[in-house]
């Protein structure tokens, strides 16, 4: 209930607003005049605009009625004056509500005290002025908006917001005092304002075409930074908000397309038999405009008050999707993708050259619309893949060494039976299964997207025998499996993994974990981000001792410097400081609590090229300031091993002198 | 009144203002701002201060009389890190082995500390 009265709140103001801005930008286009029925017009419109001055202020007061009841979480906050003061004082909506009900308030101000029109002076400066109190006062509202909160490019993001606004009101607002004006105009009586009308619909017109590129180009550009992607558009309710609202604007542009090329140009025509008629028409298709309009705002005020849908989990409604990068391997996929792609281009080409020619109109767009569908038919078919509901579903726990820990002892309690305990699915329960258990170290595992897993182990295959386990694990412990499995397959590639760094190919994730060395505060991986290289080091006394010896006289060399060295006991031995001993002294951190996660994260990134059995009880790795790692040294491996401290120092300066070539990888898993 | 001179009026009182707005936040805001910036720059007066915190011994060099510590953020002081301290007097550190959680109490002026107390934490 109160989030109905509040949305009726929002879409009053907006429309009223919106309206402000339109009615005098209205007046201001039509000009001066002295003809008695465009007087007339001119003063019922300013009348017009003291009644919408009025109800934006109230409809104003009543959004933020509404702001208060949603920022109190009960109904009864909305006529709360402690809450209302609090709001208004204590927040950007509050600051901005006030800043533009100052602006709206001196426009209302003006409408109703107004003082005589000697001059064409007067007339001018108390439209302009109230078209740029109006403009700067619903301008100002993207400032309080979801635009206001985007990152890093809040500014740019509410400017276009802001110009979407003021656009929006010129061409939507204009909608009803021109209608009006035709409506006179087209009548027996108001004949004297017929050419003052045309002049001012055709002023509109070409106004209009400009507001609504500006609109739909704006529009555009809020889309791609609050939505961010096609299956957060249709998966989402602001997703689906933002499509009504966009098939409702694709209906306006229509019917306002229609309306300038059939009735504009035969509006000066013959009076009684072409010019008044369509006149009379023009009005009521603006009317139908104005109606679309205000649906459109209905739709814009529940958007501001629902989350984005970058910000929200999409719910994928098909049972398929199309991707490039999972269906690659598919036997003539690029062939197919060529010619349907080409066949698509050319009907495509088609049908716009044909539209444009004029001649054969019919002949060009049905021979163009059957190859751009029998194009489409051929590429994206072999695209298609299998989805669920959940396929784009984002994890909420991070890709970190302690989820991917508690995922590993959920697989061994709950999963190997069948799938084994390397997770090559050749587990002893797998045997008698309709469909062999996948091996979930494959390649392709890693081309599933985490919502497909998650769907597959909260629903189960029933066509394999795979049981659901939406009953037997919360839902965080299945994120938690979800992040194992994607170690698991990326520590099935890490064996690819060398001493020596690839220039410029950071490709392996690193999984942040966090560590602490006695009573100092735990420090992450992430707290590198962008600052400096980290040397990874698992090992185990004492076999590791010479290599420890050797890292601990020469931390503080040239090269290893330069590295921030972190050393984790694969024992995770609290008391492992005192095992290390005084002799020499070790001056990098060597983790005494954390150590276990870490190690049962990077067990998995530590098998070697052939061997399957338990990991190594050293090795070392290098992770660059982006978060990924870049290389691995496995004692006793064949080449150049980091025995030679030059060979891990100069690696550890190549990747200090690279400049990041792909973005800091995402926390969650994909 | 002519109605473009209301609106001209209200303009100018509008930019008013807007200069008084500025004149009552905006100028003490600067003001402050480059009052934190002059505060921020001399160095802290030069007194004796004492501080404690936790730490893990990494390593005692009898002959420097120094003992590292992996320690606690000092508030006031520095941040959680790996560093080595003076010591007032060898018998503090004898018998202190690698690896023990020590709390120690630090006087002097800074940056001049020197650990003037050393006490077993128990923990590991």
């Amino acid at each position: 209930m109160t989030i109905a009265l509040g949305l009726l709140a929002r879409w009053a103001h907006l429309a009223c607003g919106l309206g402000l801005l339109g009615v005098v930008g209205a007046m201001l286009l039509a000009g001066p005049s002295a003809g008695p029925t465009a007087t007339r017009w001119m003063s019922l419109m300013s009348s017009l605009v003291r009644w919408l001055a009025g109800a934006v202020l109230l409809s104003g007061i009543a959004t933020l009625a509404g702001q208060a009841a949603v920022v109190a979480g009960r109904p009864g906050a909305a006529l709360d004056p402690a809450i209302w003061v609090r709001l208004l004082a204590q927040s950007q909506f509050g600051t901005v509500w006030l800043v533009r009900h100052g602006l709206l308030g001196l426009l209302a101000a003006l409408a109703v005290l107004r003082e005589r029109e000697d001059s064409r002076l007067d007339w001018a400066a108390w439209r302009i002025e109230s078209w740029l109190l109006a403009g700067a006062g619903m301008a100002a509202a993207a400032w309080a908006g979801h635009a206001a909160a985007v990152e890093p490019l809040g500014l740019l993001a509410a400017l276009t917001d802001a110009l979407h606004l003021v656009a929006a009101g010129a061409w939507l607002g204009a909608l009803l005092p021109l209608a009006i004006l035709l409506k006179h105009a087209s009548t027996e009586t108001g004949a004297d304002a017929r050419p003052y009308a045309v002049l001012a619909i055709r002023r509109f017109s070409r106004m209009a075409l400009v507001a609504m590129l500006a609109v739909v180009a704006t529009g555009l550009w809020n889309t791609w930074v609050q939505v961010g992607g096609i299956p957060a558009l249709v998966g989402t309710p602001y997703g689906w908000l933002l499509l009504a609202k966009i098939a409702l604007v694709a209906v306006v542009l229509g019917l306002a397309a229609h309306n300038r090329r059939r009735l504009l140009p035969a509006l000066p025509g013959d009076a009684a038999t072409v010019g008044r008629p369509a006149m009379a028409r023009l009005s009521r298709f603006l009317g139908a405009e104005l109606g679309l309009g205000l649906g459109i705002l209905a739709l814009t005020a529940g958007l501001s008050l629902t989350a984005p849908a970058l910000h929200d989990s999409p719910w994928w409604p098909l049972s398929y999707r199309l991707s490039y990068d999972a269906a690659a391997g598919v036997p003539g996929l690029n062939a197919r993708l060529f010619l349907g792609g080409q066949m698509a281009f050319l009907g495509l080409l088609a049908a716009i050259v044909g539209w444009l020619a004029g001649r054969r109109r019919a002949l060009f767009l049905a021979a163009g619309g059957v190859a751009l569908v029998v194009g489409l038919w051929t590429a994206l078919p072999p695209l298609a893949v299998d989805a669920y509901p959940t396929t784009y579903l984002r994890s909420p726990i991070a890709y970190q060494a302690s989820s991917i820990a508690k995922g590993q002892a959920l697989y061994a309690a709950h999963c190997a039976t069948c799938h084994g305990k390397s997770g090559r699915g050749d587990g002893p329960g797998g045997a008698g299964l309709p469909r062999p258990p996948a091996d979930l170290t494959a390649p392709h595992t890693g081309q599933h997207t985490a919502g497909d897993l998650f769907w597959w182990i909260s629903h189960g295959i029933p066509a394999a025998g795979m049981p659901p386990f939406a009953g037997a694990l919360a839902e965080d412990d299945r994120w938690d499996l979800i992040n194992f499995l994607r170690a698991l397959a990326a520590g099935e590639q890490a064996r690819a993994l060398t001493p020596l760094v690839e220039r410029e190919r950071p490709w392996m994730v690193a999984p942040d974990f966090s560590f602490s060395v006695g009573p100092a505060p735990p420090r992450a991986l992430r707290d590198a981000r962008g600052q400096f290289v980290t040397l990874l080091v698992l090992f185990s006394l004492p076999d590791s001792l010479p290599r420890l010896d050797r890292l601990a006289r020469s931390y503080g060399d040239v090269g290893l410097s330069e590295a921030e060295l972190v050393a984790v006991p694969t024992d995770a031995d609290p008391h492992i400081l005192r095992r290390l001993g005084a002799n020499p002294p070790i001056f990098f951190p060597v983790a005494t609590d954390g150590a276990a996660d870490i190690v049962s994260a990077y067990s998995l990134f530590s098998r070697s090229p052939g061997a399957t059995a338990s990991p190594p009880r050293h090795v070392e790795f290098l992770i660059d300031r982006q978060g990924y790692i870049r290389a691995r040294w496995l004692p006793g491996e064949s080449g150049k091993g980091w025995d030679d401290l030059e060979v891990l120092g100069g690696q550890i300066r190549a990747l200090e002198r690279e400049a990041p070539v792909v973005p800091a990888p995402d926390e969650h898993v994909h | 009144m002519r109605l473009w001179r209301v609106v001209l009026l209200m303009n100018m009182a509008l930019g008013f203002g807007l200069f008084l707005g500025y004149l009552a936040w905006g100028r003490p805001y600067l003001e402050l701002e480059r009052e934190l910036g002059l505060s921020r720059q001399p160095a802290p007066p030069a007194v004796e201060r004492a501080f404690s915190t936790r730490g893990v011994v990494r390593a005692v060099f009898p002959d420097r009389n120094v003992v590292v510590l992996t320690h606690e953020d000092i508030p006031g002081y520095m941040p959680a890190m790996t560093m080595g301290f003076p010591v007032q007097e060898p018998r503090l550190y004898e018998g202190l082995d690698i690896g023990e959680t020590v709390r120690v109490t630090l006087r002097g002026v800074p940056p001049n500390l020197v650990i003037t107390a050393i006490a077993r934490d128990g923990k590991p």
